[in-house]
């Protein structure tokens, strides 16, 4: 890739969003959901919603791994960090995430031994060092971060570590989606596909979307240029009547996505049969688990958890804004009791959560500016 | 993506160029931040490449 400024050039911006106007029928909608946490935090940043007309609605979608957890993993997380003798090892964003009896950062006040990492390898290098402790690692994220995960268990195998486990949570974008789709309460024309994971899927997961539900898919980048350019490819589409699973991002996205990546995740992992996303529900076969015969180092089997299901707080409406009904502002604590820094939902936490993005970037004045669809 | 994102989870990963190679391992550089980065998956790299990495992990050559 040449230098970032190539894909934020102002000049070119403005041109992309001319020819953008340009398709558009006027006072026809057109509503796009970016899937990926990171393209919503991209586009809040970057002001690309005041580039586009009216008729173009920009629809959060589930794609931030943090907001997705459900409440009763998080309960079980902390119940794994205030074991004795457990080093329970996350990345940042989890720390804050609210749970039944307050945080992972609550639980280390508490005088649970709770560190922040960059990398799953980061905790394997911890279990080195503490032979005598029990090392856990938080896994979180979508198939982006599951071959990390992946090549720390097959370390972890090949050092014969007896002290390193991880508390698997790894979700996958494409059940999701459908999921979505079959909901009744949301009409969407198009999605802006999540760049990253698909460096390790591919892009041909998501033709399901164009052949089953006639909607076209964009697989994008995450510059402002990127994600203007995809919703520029994603009007063309539906102005022409094509309905494909294109690729924006062809920088480094492939149709078949990293084999050797999706090897590593296959030899250590195993699809779950259903597993709970916040404001989703159970969806089937949409999460990653430990295969049994790398089980010791699954904290599931490892350690006893609580397990249970816990509703979110009631004034939480994390889970409409998950599947793209409710747009952030509109949430009834968006900005008062609910803030990042003193969150109550998760969407509020991640920096890639739409609520603490559009929150962040003073996205207030569209309250009134624009009336949702 | 740069550095006001969140660079810990999720589907945000970084591309950094290969300054020392380590077996199975690298060492990219981002912005004049260092970091080492397992290599296995994007094998064999070279010297100045570009990488996209995530978590510790470099998953794929970025093309120019």
């Amino acid at each position: 890739m040449k230098h970032l400024s190539e894909y934020r050039s102002g000049e070119i911006a403005a041109g992309l969003a001319e020819r953008i106007a340009a398709l558009v029928e006027p006072g026809s909608a057109y509503k796009l959901m970016e899937i990926c946490g990171g393209h919503t935090h991209a586009i809040y940043r970057h002001g690309i919603e005041d580039l586009l007309p009216a008729e173009v609605q920009l629809v959060h979608g589930p794609g931030c791994p943090v907001c997705v957890i459900p409440m009763g993993r998080q309960d079980d997380a902390i119940a794994i960090a205030e074991q004795d003798g457990v080093i329970f090892t996350t990345f940042a964003d989890m720390l804050r995430v609210p749970a039944t009896n307050g945080s992972l950062l609550d639980a280390k006040a508490r005088g649970a031994d709770v560190r922040m990492v960059y990398s799953p390898l980061d905790a394997l290098r911890l279990a080195r060092e503490n032979p005598d402790r029990q090392v856990v690692f938080f896994a979180i994220g979508f198939e982006t971060t599951a071959p990390s995960t992946a090549l720390t268990l097959l370390r972890a195998g090949a050092e014969g570590a007896n002290n390193f486990s991880i508390f698997c949570n790894h979700v996958l974008v494409p059940p999701p989606l459908r999921a979505i789709l079959d909901a009744p309460d949301l009409q969407l024309d198009g999605f802006i596909g999540p760049g990253h994971v698909s460096t390790v899927i591919g892009t041909q997961p998501y033709e399901f979307i164009a052949s089953e539900y006639g909607k076209p898919v964009v697989v994008a980048g995450f510059e402002p240029l990127d994600v203007l350019q995809s919703i520029y490819m994603l009007l063309r589409q539906l102005t022409e009547g094509r309905c494909e699973v294109e690729n924006q991002y062809v920088r480094v996205v492939r149709r078949e996505g990293n084999e050797r990546a999706l090897a590593v995740i296959e030899e250590t992992m195993e699809v779950r049969d259903t597993f709970e996303w916040r404001g989703l529900g159970f969806i089937e076969r949409s999460a990653l688990g430990v295969r049994e015969q790398w089980g010791r180092f699954d904290a599931e089997r490892r350690f006893e958890l609580p397990g249970t299901r816990v509703a979110d707080p009631p004034a939480c409406q994390c889970g409409e804004v998950l599947r793209g009904a409710l747009r952030p502002w509109e949430c009834k604590v968006f900005g008062t009791a609910c803030t990042p820094e003193r969150p109550i939902g998760t969407c509020m936490v991640s920096s890639e959560g739409a609520c603490a993005a559009y929150y962040n970037y003073g996205r207030l004045e569209r309250r009134s500016e624009r009336t949702p669809a | 993506m740069d550095a006001c994102n969140c660079i810990t989870c999720g589907d945000v990963a970084i591309v950094a160029r290969v300054v020392e190679l380590r077996g199975q391992s690298a060492v990219v550089e981002c912005e004049g931040a260092r970091e080492e980065v397992a290599v296995e998956l994007v094998a064999p790299v070279e010297l100045g490449e570009q990488l996209l990495c995530h978590a510790g992990v470099a998953l794929e050559r970025v093309g120019q």
